[in-house]
């Protein structure tokens, strides 16, 4: 390989990685979060994915199952709505199902994938197992290197900063947040001091649903562009592949994840491809659970694993 | 002769008539051998020989996870590369089936050795996520070889157990054949659960991994040999499954998280960490799916599924025990009056209490 091509490989990976990182930290920001505050492995997470991307086609989509528009808003207050509503659907699958086994790890891991087949099988009476086009919030595209990139991913990348940043700012400063910190710690010591953990948790995941309504808009709209019945299965695993490498319920851990297997599934998909091997793309997933038992090997814990913690 | 016939008789007596749930789990097992005499379409008895194997699949899981407490969320790997394995063998080498079934076997059982490793090392929720990112690696690889696998279509035209007998006798062979190696594996699961020297291990480690390392225990020898026991009986499973005359494919659905939850909904709804409980779990979801669920109720496909995870769920939150634990720890109540402390321990609930004191 000459000099120069050597040059466009890493520029092509550099950006890709970034953006795709980016996409991969929103993804696994929920599922963190609900893990460290709570303790919950929450597999539910999926449909809420989905869920998220499902109602915002539905408030926007120029066509429904029919043939007719069903509700058309603007794309702006479409995602909001999509962000309260699966927000609270959240909150309502913590009330009803995981709030009373709690205690219970592996009655909270199944119990959780019964919730997430039900909305599967709701989507698909619903709506049929058909891919619904979902529009991206921002057309259009820039050239950066020589290298394509959408609006749709800028701001998916933008947006999934934004929510860290925000998220750090809202767990280091606010009353909410210390209250989160407080609970992730020691929970009877928290009831002690009057903190009201059912209602703190039901926020949370709630907050927890919202991150992956934004997830499964932005993610859906840049990349794939469809919203399917399975749609949750290459998110839900890619985030714990993210989630584990970086350490269950820690946030710094989850940007650090997203970034390393952001960028090895592209490193590893573009040099195989310039070495003249095609049809890997589906090794995608592969190596990014791959490099997440390589880690876990050298640290089980993952890389910064602990319930919820502050980054100083 | 008689005082053997006796001897056999009072042995039989004291250890199946006087105690309630193995009496039960004995009627059971005659109703099951009687049920071709009732002459049943093909259908049910298809219905009964995937409960069989799926007994024998949720059993296996229930020795793991419920005895040992080793959370693997990924046993359709050992299902579903018994099932490749020998298909792979079969249908390209043209080996005969048995061969390529302990073959099978075999190698799922270093699989799982091998895998068994860096799960040894993770804990608790990583566990669980590590081992159901093995099936999808394996999915990966079977994507990967799709000139041999297949990839998603299935690998099909197997050979199958009977096919030297008359197509009409195919199924009923093919019922008692599972029936007989689900007694089997039932009864060698259910020994190994409750033996002197490795049982009780296994249930040392699920309750406190620590002080059964420091009573001197070999941990890691014995939670590997929890994973190869296991993985020997679901791979059993699954290499059997792909060689059944009404199927004789593999299916990439085998290695699905799927096929894993389908042994974890059969365990919780039968009770975890009984090994029979999975076993009557199998046989009452089987008929509830594909029974009550196809022709008495008719509802459609995916209304069935909705309406059958809805009561798993509702079964988790409101009857954690398990509908056969319920009803043994009942007879048991009704033969002799246990102290009320002694019932309905939930056997995950311990683990969790146990942590809730450490943290405290």
């Amino acid at each position: 390989m000459s000099t120069r091509l050597v040059n466009t490989l890493i520029e092509q990976i550099i950006i890709f990685g970034t953006i795709y990182s980016g996409m991969l930290a929103l993804l696994a920001i929920g599922f963190t979060l609900i893990y460290g505050v709570t303790g919950v492995v929450n597999m539910a997470h999926g449909a809420l994915f989905m869920l998220g991307a499902y109602i915002f086609w539905v408030l926007t989509a120029s066509f429904g199952p029919s043939g007719v528009p069903l509700v058309q808003l603007d794309l702006g207050p479409a995602l909001i709505l999509a962000v309260i509503l699966t927000g609270i659907v959240g909150a309502f699958i913590y009330r009803l199902v995981i709030h009373s086994i709690i205690e219970d790890l592996a009655a909270v891991l199944v119990a959780t994938v019964g919730v997430l087949i039900i909305i599967q099988e709701l989507m698909i009476i619903e709506f049929g197992s058909y891919r619904w086009p979902v529009v991206p919030l921002w057309e259009g595209f820039v050239t950066v290197w020589g290298v394509k990139v959408t609006y749709s991913q800028l701001l998916a990348f933008a947006v999934s900063l934004c929510l860290f940043v925000g998220l750090w700012v809202f767990i280091a400063f606010t009353k909410i947040g210390k209250a989160m910190r407080a609970v992730s710690q020691d929970r009877e010591m928290a009831m002690e001091v009057g903190i009201n953990t059912e209602r703190l948790y039901m926020l949370t995941m709630g907050i927890s649903s919202a991150f992956a309504a934004i997830a499964g808009v932005l993610i859906t709209a840049s990349t794939t562009g469809f919203a399917y019945p399975h749609m949750w299965d290459r998110p839900l695993y890619w985030s714990f592949a993210i989630v584990i490498l970086g350490g269950l319920g820690s946030i710094k851990g989850t940007l650090t994840g997203a970034f390393i297997i952001g960028f090895a599934e592209n490193a590893f998909i573009f040099i195989l491809v310039e070495l003249g091997w095609g049809g890997v793309e589906f090794l995608r997933g592969v190596v990014a659970l791959v490099a997440m038992v390589i880690v876990l090997l050298l640290r089980p814990k993952g890389l910064f694993g602990k319930r919820i913690e502050m980054e100083e | 002769m008689s005082t053997y016939l006796r001897r056999a008789y009072s042995s039989f007596a004291t250890h199946i008539l006087d105690i309630p749930p193995r009496l039960l789990a004995l009627l059971f097992l005659l109703l099951l051998l009687a049920f071709p005499l009732t002459k049943p379409r093909s259908t049910y008895l298809i219905i009964l020989t995937a409960a069989n194997m799926g007994a024998i699949f949720a059993a296996s899981w229930d020795l793991l996870v419920g005895r040992c407490g080793q959370m693997n969320l990924g046993h359709a790997l050992f299902f579903g590369t018994g099932a490749y394995i020998t298909a792979l063998l079969n249908f390209h080498l043209g080996w005969p089936i048995g061969v390529t079934i302990p073959l099978a076997v075999l190698t799922t059982v270093a699989i799982a050795v091998l895998v068994g490793f860096p799960s040894l090392r993770v804990k608790g929720p990583y566990l669980a996520l590590v081992t159901m990112a093995l099936p999808l690696i394996a999915t990966g690889i079977v994507f990967y070889f799709k000139d041999w696998t297949g990839g998603e279509r299935p690998l099909s035209g197997l050979d199958h157990f009977f096919s030297f007998l008359p197509y009409e006798q195919w199924f009923i062979a093919q019922y008692y054949f599972t029936l007989l190696l689900l007694v089997v594996s039932g009864i060698i699961i259910y020994k190994i659960a409750n033996s002197h020297k490795i049982g009780v291990i296994f249930v040392s480690i699920l309750d406190d991994e620590l002080s059964s390392r420091a009573s001197g225990i070999n941990t890691t020898k014995y939670k590997l040999m929890a994973f190869a026991l296991s993985a020997l009986f679901a791979s059993l499973a699954g290499a059997i499954s792909a060689h059944l005359a009404h199927l004789r494919s593999t299916d990439i659905g085998m290695l699905s998280l799927t096929t894993t939850f389908l042994a974890v909904i059969m365990t919780i709804f039968g009770g975890v960490g009984t090994i029979y409980g999975p076993i009557a779990g199998a046989f009452i979801l089987q008929f509830l799916q594909r029974y009550v669920l196809v022709e008495v109720v008719e509802v459609e496909t995916h209304w069935q599924m909705i309406i059958f995870l809805g009561l798993i769920v509702v079964l988790i939150i409101k009857w954690p025990r398990g509908i056969a634990k319920f009803t043994t720890d009942k007879l048991e109540d009704l033969a002799e009056e246990r102290p009320i402390e002694e019932r309905g321990k939930h056997i995950w609930k311990r683990e969790r209490k146990k942590k809730s004191s450490h943290e405290g």
